[in-house]
């Protein structure tokens, strides 16, 4: 699966945390900060990761959602690499 | 302790009400002696499993909030939209239904409170509202995915605790308003709703708050109604209309029904000061236990007692008594009978709203407290619908040697139980309202004479 394609799904999710302001979805890079950028609410970065696994068909582990950084590209990082982990 | 000479002035209100759209159209309703008890769709789907089919419910459609259910979990409402922008969808992001309906009503309340930003968000303003269930259905669609459908912690997401806790709603009302005195919730199950303005009361009377929001809330719910319906206590039979009948000999049962009442209290020189519209003062309130060591069956003494806390030595005799009046066989003819051994048979009268909209639970003491606001309002006094026909005998425990108050039968009180609304001059009128636990609470309230 392509990063780009990653990332678009991620704006699909992103799209149903209504306490994003949806405007800011238009330009999401790799580089974009959910909290800092995208002003989400740190309680919504579970939900996030929730459907991420669902939308993506994986299941992370628990260390690596601790240790998941607030920028778009570590929760790619993540999906690929859980993905390339079968 | 109480501040000597600090009084308690009502100055706004705001609810949500099964089948009204607003206020405005909850009082034309109520005088015009109309019934907003539906029969109820979900009741109705769960045929031979619910006894009771009725309810004054209220719909998310009807309240303009559209549910977005999870991807994740099946049948969970994720989070609700307000298709009338009336509040931010972050404050919605931590809400279930019922503390929604709190928001909605407290802007309505702080709307005609008039409190300016600066009031509002000062720490002389508190939120004091409750509610007598749980989020019921946050937790049931969250711990069923859990527990029964082996899915995850973080599939039923980071909301689950602010969405179901014990005083969401006061906490939502508190996250929107942005007040910065106290927030706390006091829960006394068909008391609640009087209760969190009692306690708002005293927060005021004894110089800890100058304004609080203050209320209850029962947000719709199947799991509530299906809690009371196994204790076979809901109103089964009649038409929906005729359901909720207080006081009659045929009453079987009360009507399970859902709402929020909210009202904003203020310290009385500061209201005036301000030039505020005053729509009632509170004179007194007073709660107590009955101290039987019973959970259920209501206490005559416990009752009486309540009645000597609340007016004292005063003298003051009640216009009106907006009773509890449940529509259950025992709890009205304790009611009755505590009232008439303490006021006597004459020169007031009864209401009772529980019989044109049901019994709201943990919203019923706050939105009946409401309806006692626009009695004095309006000068007219609502009705004890369908209590058509009073038991000529006496009841069954006022034949025991151990009945100790009135041994009239309950038809001798005929004249002060109107079956019609009408027009009185109305200066005081007491609320009274019971919970389970065997607690009971009572509040005084007046028009502003100065």
């Amino acid at each position: 699966m392509e990063r780009q394609e990653i990332i678009e799904g991620l704006v699909e999710i992103l799209k149903t945390i209504r306490t994003i302001d949806q405007e800011k979805l238009k330009s999401v890079t790799e580089e974009t900060d959910f909290i800092a950028d995208l002003g989400t609410p740190s309680t919504e970065l579970i939900n996030i990761a929730a459907k991420a696994e669902q939308k993506f068909d994986v299941e992370f582990d628990d260390d690596d959602i601790d240790d998941l950084g607030s920028k778009v590209k570590d929760i790619v990082d993540l999906i690929i690499r859980t993905k390339e982990k079968g | 302790m109480e501040i000597k000479g600090r009084k308690v002035a009502v100055v706004g209100m705001g609810g949500v009400f099964p089948t009204c759209a607003n206020l405005e159209e909850f009082s034309e309703k109520l005088f015009s002696n109309k019934s907003l008890i539906r029969e109820w769709d979900k009741a109705l789907e769960q045929d031979k499993k619910i006894r009771s089919k009725v309810s004054g419910f209220v719909t998310e459609k009807e309240m303009n909030i559209e549910p977005v259910y999870s991807t994740l979990l099946e049948n969970y409402p994720e989070v609700f939209i307000d298709l009338l922008n009336r509040i931010p969808d972050s404050n919605l992001s931590t809400a279930d239904i019922g503390s929604i309906w709190a928001m909605l009503a407290s802007l309505d309340a702080v709307k005609m409170a008039g409190w300016s930003n600066n009031e509002t968000q000062s720490e002389g303003t508190g939120v004091v509202v409750g509610s007598g269930g749980a989020g019921h259905e946050i937790l049931r669609h969250a711990w069923h995915n859990f527990f029964e459908l082996d899915k995850k912690s973080r599939s039923v997401g980071s909301h689950t605790v602010d969405r179901a806790m014990v005083y969401r709603d006061a906490a939502n009302v508190s996250c929107l308003i942005k007040n910065r005195g106290v927030c706390e919730s006091i829960g006394s199950a068909c008391a609640t709703g009087l209760g969190n303005i009692g306690y708002a009361y005293r927060l005021i009377k004894f110089g800890l708050q100058d304004r609080v929001v203050a209320g209850g809330v029962e947000g719709t719910s199947l799991e509530t109604f299906v809690g009371f319906d196994a204790m076979q206590v809901l109103s089964r039979g009649f038409s929906p209309e005729e359901s909720s009948r207080p006081f009659d000999k045929d009453r079987n049962g009360f009507v399970c029904s859902f709402g929020a009442g909210i009202v904003c209290l203020e310290e009385y020189e500061m209201a005036k000061a301000r030039g505020a519209n005053i729509l009632a003062v509170i004179d007194n309130y007073h709660n107590n236990s009955d101290g039987d060591g019973d959970m259920f069956y209501p206490s005559f003494n416990g009752q009486q007692r309540l009645w000597k806390g609340l007016l004292g030595e005063t003298g003051t005799k009640p216009d009106v008594v907006k009773a509890h009046g449940t529509s259950t066989p025992a709890g009205d003819a304790i009611e009755l009978l505590s009232i008439v051994d303490c006021l006597g048979s004459k020169d007031y009268h009864i209401s009772a709203p529980k019989s044109q909209f049901g019994h709201m639970l943990g919203a019923a003491g706050a939105v009946e407290f409401i309806t006692a606001i626009l009695m004095l309002q309006k000068q007219k006094v609502l009705p004890c619908l369908n209590a058509n026909h009073l038991n000529l005998e006496q009841e069954n425990f006022q034949k025991t040697d151990k009945w100790q108050g009135p041994t009239s039968p309950l038809a001798d009180f005929r004249d002060i139980l109107p079956q019609q609304s009408f027009e009185k001059e109305i200066n005081y009128i007491t609320c009274l309202n019971y919970g389970f636990g065997g607690t009971n609470s009572a509040i005084l309230i007046s028009k502003d004479n100065s």
